[in-house]
């Protein structure tokens, strides 16, 4: 076991490399760079914008570029944000933060949802309730979340219009006069604000998770030792949630490794449109205005967590299924 | 001038009780409230649509910053009366210009204080300035400081008193002085110890806000990432603010921004009333918010086209192509250029592109600059038989098989357009080009680029450059010489349709000599004169085709009064005075 752990960690450095190096690659070969958004200024003389290209080390070649920032990296120094002329972790960090806060609630009520309804279509496969589920949950899937969002707002506005209140907030993280809230309040004022995007986040993942635990459980159920448990005279109630279940649910542990890039990855343009001060505004604005160190430190971030998120998972899995052993 | 007398009146020096504060007096003129009618407190909650970046006035380079919010958009020593456009003592309390006119003398207005209480002296000007100009602190204000090549500089005669030296006469002498100072005895023990990086490090987003210090009506009280930024009142100001019924100004305790990263999601906040003020850039915005009042859901008032905005769109045509003789003999021939100017339907881009709101534009100077137009410069408005005859004395006078006008050697006028992919409207503005431009036979390929790509090719230099036609724009543009410095010079990275470093055209080379007459004459009615001899130049090289630009339009909630009049609601002056605002309701 510990062998594989040792492997595992190993390989994850030329993978952390490849993923960084491409990532820096790429979004070098772009044509411009941040300074190239001064360019048509008629108040910036161009001698002053090749002077900051210099102090920011862009005109250096790309591979001594990387080089430079990998050294830093070693030291925990992700680089400097061009656009906030700040470290990039004092940048990204609180951001992450807000993202953790929402990706974090929809991934709650995902498999709070998600595995009860599963579980329910397995035992009434066919019917009405199933199809009538299943179709809710396609639609969901089928709505991109920031349109579903934007419908949301729309109606909340219209809301607002016919009786002067709502009742979730129309986007943002907190409330007018949050700063004077106590601090449990506070977090009060942030969940409200936070589930209505939650849902909405939920909204495209939900059909997957039931889908795959509806068929899990049809599964396990038509399996040999649920027969001999129900044989034995077991209540339905513990061949379903002490047999079944447990049984069913290992693929979906499986999956948890992956959520981990996930958690600092966003929720998307959901953050956008309800005006989410997550990690995703930030990383479209760096987009946009190539923010080097910005963009590569948020792909650095999440490639490390996804690597760590797989082993994760993979040990999780052998800890559950003891059919699964590592050599 | 009788205007200017009474503002001298008004800023007398007044004794208000226990301090000594030299007080300027904000006209009631500016604001449509009647004196005595507005009362203190309440709090105006405004909105930016991308995150602020720092709260260091040194590093800031946003076109929205915490700094400028702060400061009044970065007013100092001076500022303009938005109802006249001169500038008017502001910080200081009077002025000296020297025989030469490269000197002016500023007396500091006495007894202002920072918001943490201590005294606002010439020493801030000096420290802002230095520190503004260090190369290693990377301040976007340091161009600011040049004429040419040459700094202005500025020295201390005393505590209150403060002299700007500039390398010769400059139209900009004022602007150039009336940048806002930053407190010496915050930033000067840093950068006299840790210099510039020092400097840099100060100020961030998450400094503790009980450390910034300013001396303008609001101060930092609280920022969250992504999300607002609220300032609250500096009891300091009121001290030397004062309304015509010497009521301490601002009225408002505080001022609070949302950040919005969707326009969208800034209108849905304007119209259930949890932001103050809207700026609507399209129909859509401005049907909505009429429907809005209409239905008696929102009680706000709407200023639809109140002045076109200082931003232009236009057409540039590549005058360095050595590779291809015959089109860089067309782009660099005025005639072809005035063809094409006629076969520009501005009427159908201000319909079509802006929904009817926007404005026509034919010369550099915007529209909304109304006492620099030169109304009878040369125009060629939209005209395709104009169009059609300019190119037939060009030499194109037979169209081929598929239509397209060739000359006496069977060569088409045919040229690649791009812009900026993901424009939208100056893709359209390229649409309804070509299609003209089809109908009397000039073959344009229109190809939208990357906008990075776009500016390679605009800056290349040498004789042969990248491109044929270009539809771009540049904003801006100032009040006391509307012409760019890196625009109109032959030399200037920005002279678009020429970049070989030398002036072509004779006319380039009069344009050129005009700007500098303009720019080294302090005396404005002269300026002026010079400004229009400068657009009849212009007009007759036409070196780019302008277009047209948007119009300003604001949207405020009638909680809140104390707005600017009509008149001088626009896009330079804006929709009010921050410290004359007020809670009405």
């Amino acid at each position: 076991m510990s062998a594989y752990l040792v492997r595992r960690l190993i390989h994850l450095v030329p993978t952390f490399l490849g993923a960084t190096f491409l990532a820096f690659f790429v979004l070098q070969i772009a044509p411009g760079d941040f300074l190239t958004q001064w360019a048509l200024d008629p108040k910036i003389r161009p001698e002053t914008i090749e002077r900051m290209r210099h102090n920011f080390g862009l005109d250096r070649p790309l591979l001594l570029q990387y080089l430079i920032w990998l050294k830093n990296l070693l030291h925990g120094d992700l680089g400097i944000s061009f656009m906030y002329q700040r470290p990039v972790l004092e940048v990204v960090w609180p951001r992450i933060e807000n993202s953790l806060i929402l990706v974090g609630l929809s991934i709650l009520f995902l498999y709070l949802i998600g595995i009860p309804i599963g579980v329910y279509q397995a035992l009434r496969p066919y019917t009405l309730p199933d199809y009538v589920i299943s179709f809710f949950a396609y639609f969901g899937l089928a709505i991109p979340n920031f349109f579903f969002m934007l419908i949301l707002i729309f109606l909340l506005v219209k809301f607002k219009f016919a009786f002067g209140w709502t009742p979730f907030p129309i986007g943002g993280m907190t409330s007018q006069g949050f700063e004077q809230l106590p601090p449990a309040r506070q977090w009060v004022d942030i969940l409200w604000h936070a589930v209505l995007p939650a849902f909405v986040v939920v909204t495209a993942d939900l059909s997957g998770l039931t889908r795959v635990m509806r068929g899990q459980v049809m599964e396990v159920l038509g399996q040999d030792y649920i027969r001999t448990a129900r044989a034995k005279g077991l209540a339905e109630r513990i061949v379903l949630y002490k047999h079944a279940l447990r049984n069913a649910v290992i693929p979906i542990l499986a999956n948890i490794g992956g959520l981990l890039p996930g958690l600092i990855g966003g929720a998307g343009l959901v953050e956008v449109v309800a005006n989410w001060p997550g990690i995703t505004p930030l990383l479209l604005d760096a987009l946009n205005q190539q923010d080097l160190y910005v963009n590569v430190g948020i792909i650095a971030l999440s490639s490390l967590l996804l690597i760590v998120g797989n082993i994760l998972g993979d040990l999780l899995l052998a800890v559950v299924d003891p059919r699964i052993r590592y050599g | 001038m009788r205007k200017a007398v009474r503002l001298v009146a008004l800023m007398a020096v007044l004794l208000t009780a226990g301090a000594l504060a030299q007080v300027f007096t904000w006209p009631a003129k500016w604001t449509t409230a009647k004196p005595g009618e507005a009362k203190p407190g309440g709090t105006l909650v405004h909105y930016t649509i991308s995150d602020f970046r720092t709260m260091n006035p040194f590093i800031t380079a946003e076109a929205d910053s915490i700094p400028d919010r702060m400061t009044m958009n970065d007013s100092g020593l001076v500022i303009r009366d938005p109802t006249t456009g001169e500038w008017i003592p502001y910080m200081a309390t009077s002025w000296e210009i020297s025989e030469d006119q490269t000197e002016i003398t500023f007396k500091i207005r006495k007894g202002m204080k920072w918001s943490d209480g201590k005294p606002i002296t010439a020493d801030d000007w000096i420290m802002t300035y230095r520190i503004h100009m260090d190369p290693d602190v990377g301040s976007n204000s340091r161009d600011s400081f040049f004429i040419g090549d040459k700094p202005v500089t500025i020295e201390k005669i005393d505590d209150y008193t403060i002299k700007f030296v500039y390398p010769k006469p400059d139209a900009e002498a004022f602007a150039i002085a009336s940048f806002s100072p930053w407190p010496a005895h915050v930033f000067g023990p840093v950068y006299e110890e840790k210099g510039a990086e020092g400097i840099k490090a100060m100020w961030g987003l998450n400094e503790d806000p009980k450390n910034i210090v300013t001396w303008g009506p609001f101060v930092v009280e609280s920022y969250r990432p992504g999300e607002r930024v609220i300032f609250k009142k500096n009891p300091y100001f009121g001290e030397w603010n004062q309304d015509e019924a010497g009521n301490p100004l601002p009225y408002l305790d505080r001022y609070q921004v949302n950040i919005y990263k969707d326009v969208n999601a800034a209108l849905a906040a304007f119209l259930t009333g949890e932001i103050d003020v809207f700026g609507p850039s399209t129909v859509e915005h401005i049907a909505q918010i009429k429907k809005a009042i209409k239905d008696g859901k929102l009680d706000a008032t709407l200023k639809v086209n109140a002045s076109p905005i200082a931003s232009s769109q236009f057409v540039v045509f590549n005058w360095n192509k050595k590779s291809d003789p015959f089109k860089e003999k067309l782009f660099r021939s005025a005639k072809f250029r005035k063809a094409m100017s006629h076969l520009i339907n501005r009427q159908a881009v201000v319909d079509v592109v802006y929904g009817g709101l926007g404005t026509p534009m034919y010369g550099s100077v915007y529209p909304v600059l109304t006492q620099w137009i030169n109304k009878d410069a040369p125009k060629y408005p939209y005209d395709p038989k104009k169009a059609a005859q300019l190119l037939a004395e060009l030499g194109f006078k037979k169209k081929d098989k598929d239509g397209y006008l060739v000359d006496a050697e069977g060569r088409r006028i045919e040229f690649n357009l791009s812009t900026n992919a993901g424009n939208n409207q100056r893709e359209q503005i390229a649409k309804l080009f070509v299609d003209e431009a089809k109908k009397v036979g000039v073959k344009i390929n229109f190809r939208p680029i990357d906008f990075n790509t776009l500016v390679g090719q605009l800056l290349a230099k040498g004789p042969d450059r990248p491109f044929d036609a270009i539809i771009i724009g540049l904003t801006g543009g100032g009040l006391d010489w509307p012409f760019g410095s890196n625009v109109v010079p032959c030399k200037g990275n920005l002279h678009l349709w020429n970049r070989s470093g030398t002036c072509l055209d004779p006319r380039e080379t009069l344009m050129e000599a005009l700007y500098y007459k303009g720019r080294t004459t302090l005396d404005f009615k002269e300026r002026v004169k010079i400004g229009y001899k400068l657009q009849e130049v212009e007009g007759d090289l036409q070196p780019i085709v302008y277009i047209a630009g948007p119009n300003y339009h604001v949207a405020w909630n009638n909680k809140l009064a104390g707005f600017h009049p009509d008149e001088i609601i626009s896009s330079i002056w804006g929709a009010y005075e921050l410290p004359l605002l007020y809670q009405a309701k």
